[in-house]
């Protein structure tokens, strides 16, 4: 039995200035392809005078024009080239095995396309990812999740299957089933978001069973939706599962970049197949200097279908100082994605990042998981709702529950908050992810 | 466990898999579970690649 710590020894423990070298190297190659193959990224460097030959040293990368969503969404669909992917394509249809989309959450959906190997080079991320966070032959994984036409979690599927644990797809179930399965076939971990690992806990105690010591999962890798890499909920899906949950991140367009590792210090970045690079909010700047947070730009090396350079996310991140303890030179980002930059928002007058109310919310243990937020306008002035459950048993201390929420929500993000307690079960559940701030604002 | 890797031998053999896979899918002309398989034999042999011949360029292996 192989018990290398790491996926790849060599790669994810590589000097930094060699690590450097690599992403050059990369970087170079997957900018030459897809100026070669792809109408559309043609257009654009030659627009903005870039060229191959351009980039000799590392910090030639930032003269390369980013790419955003708006981008890609105005050369795909109806009446494209390539239908439905558009001139963004940089392989023939034919070679295209796999599609799938973004959820159009934010405007049309983005169309991705893959070839078998990037399908792979999916796969491949993701087992770094596993394999750090424990994954090996013997694990039983459950997937109690109906993928589908979204990116998630088909590549933890398909890494569980690399790693050579054995993939149990739960989808067609229905919750309590899930949990009679996982029960049944005693499976040793699973992967979801947050949202749901809370909510199967509330309904596997609804049933009567307690998944610290009724269940056999011992490690869970949560994705899709922040939560992993939030203290508070993260100690919350530890603590409803008596097991280790792990931060995962990753997107349609870019693929499967950053993961937590056993020590859940903060996301490992996967530095030998992503570039990540931190860019001033305001001045567009990149950071490189640990601390200081910023707009994620990100490069997917050798995905060759579609090829994701120089995207900007929009979420916001920060390096972390610390080295992890694990050995990796792979750096740390701080906090997980710490938000989007068009989450983040004034409400009276003060800038809010609606993950600070969660780490809240979810430090209380007297409080249920879910909780909304609402932002509307009385008049000219703000006015910033909070909705809470609690639970059933601390009913008699709604008084100080309020004071402490009202304190540690003043201490954290300098706001005063309308408080609404709401019974046990009526805020709204979801399966998936939850959109829990609703800023109801006319713009 | 501290284990050296014998990177050079084994980027050696990676571009014996590539070569044989190609030459195989090529031999084979039009047979569809020849080249279908080795089409995925030869994303395999990429991400070998990735993980170990690129890894050696930069360390000079």
């Amino acid at each position: 039995m192989n018990d290398s710590v790491y996926w790849n020894p060599i790669l994810e423990k590589m000097p930094r200035e060699k690590l450097r070298q690599l992403q050059l190297k990369k970087f170079r190659e997957i900018f030459t392809w897809a100026y070669g193959h792809s109408k559309f990224y043609h257009k654009l460097y030659s627009d903005a005078g870039i060229e191959p030959g351009d980039l000799k040293k590392f910090e030639d990368i930032k003269k390369v024009p980013k790419m955003e969503k708006s981008m890609m969404r105005s050369v795909q669909g109806p009446g494209k080239d390539n239908f439905p992917y558009g001139d963004i394509l940089c392989v023939p249809l034919e070679q295209v095995t796999d599609y799938r989309q973004t959820s159009g959450t934010t405007g049309q959906p983005i169309y991705q396309a893959d070839t078998w190997q990037d399908w792979e080079l999916g796969t491949e991320a993701y087992c770094y990812a596993m394999w750090a966070q424990g994954y090996r032959p013997g694990d039983r994984l459950f997937l109690p999740f109906g993928y589908n036409i979204f990116i998630a979690f088909w590549a933890y599927h398909y890494a569980g299957e690399k790693i050579g644990c054995e993939v149990i797809p739960g989808g067609v179930l229905n919750t309590e089933a899930r949990i009679l399965k996982i029960q049944e076939l005693r499976a040793t971990a699973m992967g979801a978001t947050p949202t749901y690992i809370l909510g199967m806990a509330e309904t596997a105690r609804g049933m009567g069973i307690d998944p610290p010591k009724d269940l056999s999962i011992r490690k869970i890798t949560v994705a899709g939706e922040p939560g992993g890499s939030v203290p508070a909920t993260r100690k919350r899906m530890e603590d409803a599962w008596g097991a280790k949950v792990y931060d995962q991140v990753g997107s349609t367009e870019i693929g499967h970049w950053g993961w937590q590792c056993t020590h859940q210090a903060g996301l490992h970045v996967n530095e030998a197949m992503y570039l990540i690079e931190i860019e001033d909010v305001n001045t567009g700047e990149l950071i490189e200097e640990p601390g200081r947070r910023g707009k994620m730009v990100v490069t997917t090396f050798g995905r060759m279908a579609q090829p994701c350079i120089r995207f900007d996310v929009k979420d916001l991140i920060q390096w972390n100082a610390r080295q992890c303890d694990c050995g990796r030179t792979f750096r740390l980002l701080e906090g997980g994605i710490q938000g989007r930059a068009d989450d983040i928002t004034k409400v009276k007058g003060v800038l809010l990042s609606p993950l600070a109310i969660e780490e809240v919310v979810r430090n209380i243990p007297q409080l249920g998981n879910e909780y909304q937020v609402v932002v509307i306008k009385k008049g000219d002035i703000d006015d910033i709702t909070l909705k809470v459950e609690i639970l059933p048993e601390y009913q008699k201390d709604e008084a100080a529950i309020k004071a402490k929420l009202t304190d540690q929500l003043r201490l954290t993000t300098n706001l005063g908050y309308n408080i609404e307690f709401h019974p046990y079960e009526s805020l709204p559940r979801s399966q998936t992810k939850s959109r829990r701030f609703q800023d109801q604002r006319p713009h | 466990m501290n284990q050296e890797y014998d990177m050079k031998s084994m980027v050696t053999k990676i571009k014996a898999l590539r070569r044989n896979a190609e030459s195989l899918k090529e031999i084979a002309g039009d047979f569809p579970t020849v080249t279908k398989n080795c089409d995925r034999i030869l994303a395999d042999v990429r991400m070998l690649e990735i993980n170990i011949n690129d890894a050696a360029e930069v360390m000079g292996k």
